[in-house]
């Protein structure tokens, strides 16, 4: 029987094609978050057809655009980390942990003193839990075999 | 300072203070030591003797300035529960107290001697234990303690009484147990400033602390073997070096050297800063939340162990003050004790002020032949067992006691050798006539004891083969350790030891060093103003205002402390869990649903595989 080569490549565990599915799911959600409120103020017949300040403060129109800005800097920022995870880079492990940290903070807020976004939530535990097991976090260097604890 | 190559011996008849002498140790202090070894006598003669019913009441048996050493020793016959006590310093008044701190640090001045704690013990433990930090300093609210006050006046005085007598104290007594020569040198202080003048767990009056050498016979030689430094209240294996660890103890002169904690007058083997944790009291029920919390978090998550209730200390032993010992300024005087001295043996109580804390940290030590509650010390009555050489023979009756051992087994292997066939035999005869025994239902009373019998014997010969067989390993066991013993080689200095208490890397740094500490000072403080705010300006969210608070904290700190990844790993884990509970809550009968659905397809899954292959 001929003997396979050896890959010098890293494997890549399932879970790491679970992160970057739930991952999709959440850029897609954050996606409808961008239009959405476009779409209510027929921004892309009229364009902005209103202040978008009032003294201060944002207006209603001043605040949903904002919420589109923000939204699509996370999913292009979703877009940039799934890139440099599907490549096993550190980096990347560090900065979704950090992101899915901030947006559990901002579902756990919302559930408590607004809507909460239960798709979001599920996803993020889902990111969460994924990314702290031990074949992923070696894979991504951020434990190695000879540690019990990152 | 240099390590060990040679041992120094003494003659076995030598007078027992001259061998104190030939091996008294060194003693390095930290700058800043406030007091040193000294003689009981100056100390008993400052206090008061008290003593302190079981009722609460206090009852002043000798007062201050009538106290001798033959008062102290007097009998008194007191009720059960009674806790009989010296105080060195009376209560001061708020002047008294603002008096004799303003002279201490005259006196500091003077000397020109100042402790400088670094980067100090909040900044090395991380967040949680400084809110634990917080707790135990809120303790001493409702715990006894001992002022920081007093032990200022106890320094003051110290230093007046050393100008007088400026000797160095260390009480020896030399004991012999089980073919091991011990000597004790016990050191004794007027008072344990470790918390007052080096931010350590506690302050009490007076202080005993203590470190033996055991010594072994040959060719009318005592020669050490050993050395165990008494270090807070540990006990056994770990206590103990060899008197050949270069890498663990200090010679100078054939001396052996102690670095003792700043304040806590703790004996360590290695110069530097180590690090010291006090568990908070916790009812039995928080424990048991965390100990399930513990389980769940290290095994099923592999994150590290809560905890929350641990205190850090450090003491202290940098050997940068006062050296004490031979072939320098600071000789030792020695005085001899053993059992026949009266304040060593017929004084059952505290040394110091009962400070009435039920952690014990506050009240002062018993002397050198007594615990607190009056019963016998460990360290006294059973020097061996005190540093875990109970078990251990002096290296010249070892090659006897294991060639004796040896000849033992060699003598049952020769028993077993015969014995194990003819059980066999015996079985199979057994066995043989078991069989001849079916299918005669008049025997069967008989079959069902040979039946017992055959299961006994069967057992009896696998015990005797179990025992052949570990036998062999047991003495091929022994013969390589009597090779190594007659021909003077050593097992590794540190087999014994399970936990090696090791200081501090001094040259490892915490990232952003000033930044860190001066983060660590103020961290808690801020988070109780942010709480404040909270309360006063956004009552509506003060839970999640805290919890997000709490997160930012613990996220700056993990970026001082360069652990940024390890903490938000567990921050978001954290967070995952308390969302899953929600999810589970509200979506209860369809997560069930799922796993139902997924255990039942991979079941079929499975099955039909079987199946079809």
């Amino acid at each position: 029987m001929p003997r396979r080569k050896k890959s010098n490549k890293k494997k890549s565990p399932i879970a790491v094609s679970v992160i970057a599915v739930a991952i999709v799911v959440l850029f897609l959600i954050r996606l409808y978050q961008v239009y959405e409120p476009m779409i209510r103020h027929n921004f892309f017949k009229n364009g902005i057809s209103g202040p978008l300040f009032n003294g201060l403060s944002l207006t209603p129109l001043g605040n949903d655009l904002f919420s589109s800005i923000s939204y699509l800097i996370l999913s292009l920022a979703g877009i940039l980390v799934l890139i440099g995870f599907l490549r096993l880079q550190r980096w990347s492990w560090v900065l979704l942990m950090a992101w899915t940290g901030a947006s559990l903070i901002i579902a756990l807020v919302d559930f408590f003193y607004s809507h909460a976004n239960y798709v979001v939530m599920a996803s993020n535990v889902i990111i969460a839990f994924a990314l702290n097991l031990p074949g992923v976090q070696r894979a991504f260097d951020i434990r190695r075999d000879d540690e019990a604890h990152i | 300072m240099k390590p060990i190559s040679d041992r120094p011996s003494a003659p076995a008849d030598t007078p027992d203070l001259e061998l104190l002498r030939k091996f008294e140790p060194v003693v390095y202090y930290t700058k800043g030591e406030q007091v040193y070894p000294t003689a009981v006598e100056y100390y008993v003669r400052e206090c008061s003797l008290r003593e302190h019913h079981p009722d609460g009441s206090e009852e002043l048996l000798v007062p201050q300035g009538q106290m001798t050493m033959e008062k102290l020793i007097e009998p008194r016959p007191a009720v059960f529960g009674s806790i009989r006590y010296l105080r060195f310093i009376e209560p001061l008044d708020l002047g008294d107290a603002a008096r004799v701190l303003a002279d201490q640090a005259a006196l500091r001045r003077r000397i020109g001697e100042y402790f400088r704690p670094g980067i100090g013990r909040l900044a090395r433990g991380g967040f949680l234990p400084r809110l634990a930090d917080g707790l135990f300093s809120l303790s001493f609210l409702l715990r006894g303690r001992v002022p920081a006050a007093d032990m200022a006046a106890a320094e003051l005085d110290y230093n007046a009484i050393r100008e007088e007598h400026p000797e160095y104290i260390y009480y020896g007594r030399v004991t012999r147990q089980a073919g091991w020569t011990v000597l004790q040198y016990w050191f004794f202080y007027y008072s344990n400033p470790w918390r007052s003048g080096f931010h350590g767990v506690n302050d009490h009056e007076s202080d005993w602390e203590m470190i033996s050498l055991y010594l072994y016979e040959d060719d009318g030689q005592l020669i050490p073997e050993w050395a165990a430094y008494a270090s807070h209240d540990f006990n056994g294996d770990d206590l103990r070096r060899r008197w050949d660890d270069q890498t663990e103890l200090t010679m100078e002169n054939g001396h052996p050297v102690v670095f003792a904690g700043a304040g806590s007058h703790a004996s360590y083997f290695r110069r530097g800063e180590y690090q010291d944790e006090v568990t908070l009291p916790q009812p039995d029920w928080l424990a048991a939340i965390i100990k399930a919390w513990n389980t769940l978090w290290t095994k099923t998550f592999g994150q590290k162990p809560v905890e929350a209730f641990h205190v850090p200390f450090v003491d202290y032993a940098r050997a940068d003050g006062l050296r004490i010992g031979p072939d320098g300024p600071h000789p030792w005087s020695p005085v001899l004790v053993d059992e026949t001295i009266p304040w060593v043996s017929q004084y059952h109580g505290l040394w110091g002020l009962f400070a009435r804390d039920p952690i014990s940290g506050g009240n002062a030590p018993a002397g050198p032949m007594y615990n607190r509650d009056g019963t016998p010390r460990g360290r006294w009555v059973d020097p061996l067992g005190f540093a875990g050489l109970d078990k251990v023979p002096p290296p010249p009756q070892a090659v006897h006691m294991l060639e004796e051992d040896s000849q033992e087994i060699s003598r049952r292997q020769r028993e077993l050798k015969p014995l194990i066939p003819e059980k066999a035999d015996l079985l199979q005869s057994m066995g043989m006539e078991l069989k001849g025994m079916e299918g005669n239902p008049h025997l069967a009373k008989q079959y069902a004891a040979q039946e017992k019998g055959i299961t006994k014997l069967s057992a009896e010969l696998r015990d005797l083969r179990k025992e052949q067989t570990e036998n062999v390993a047991l003495l091929e066991g022994f013969d390589r350790q009597l090779e190594r013993l007659r021909s003077g080689l050593k097992d590794d200095p540190h087999a014994h030891i399970k936990h090696l208490d090791a200081p501090d890397n001094p040259d490892e740094k915490l990232r952003f060093d000033r930044a860190a500490e001066t983060w660590a000072a103020v961290s808690l403080s801020l988070l109780l103003f942010v709480i404040a705010g909270l309360v006063f300006f956004a009552s509506q969210y003060v839970w999640v205002g805290l919890a997000l608070a709490l997160i930012f904290f613990v996220v700056i700190e993990s970026i001082l402390r360069g652990a940024f990844v390890e903490t938000v790993a567990w921050v978001t884990l954290l967070l995952a869990m308390v969302a899953s509970v929600i999810l589970f809550i509200h979506f209860w009968k369809w997560i069930i649903l799922a796993a139902l659905l997924v255990m039942g397809v991979s079941l079929m899954v499975q099955r039909l595989r079987e199946l079809a292959g």
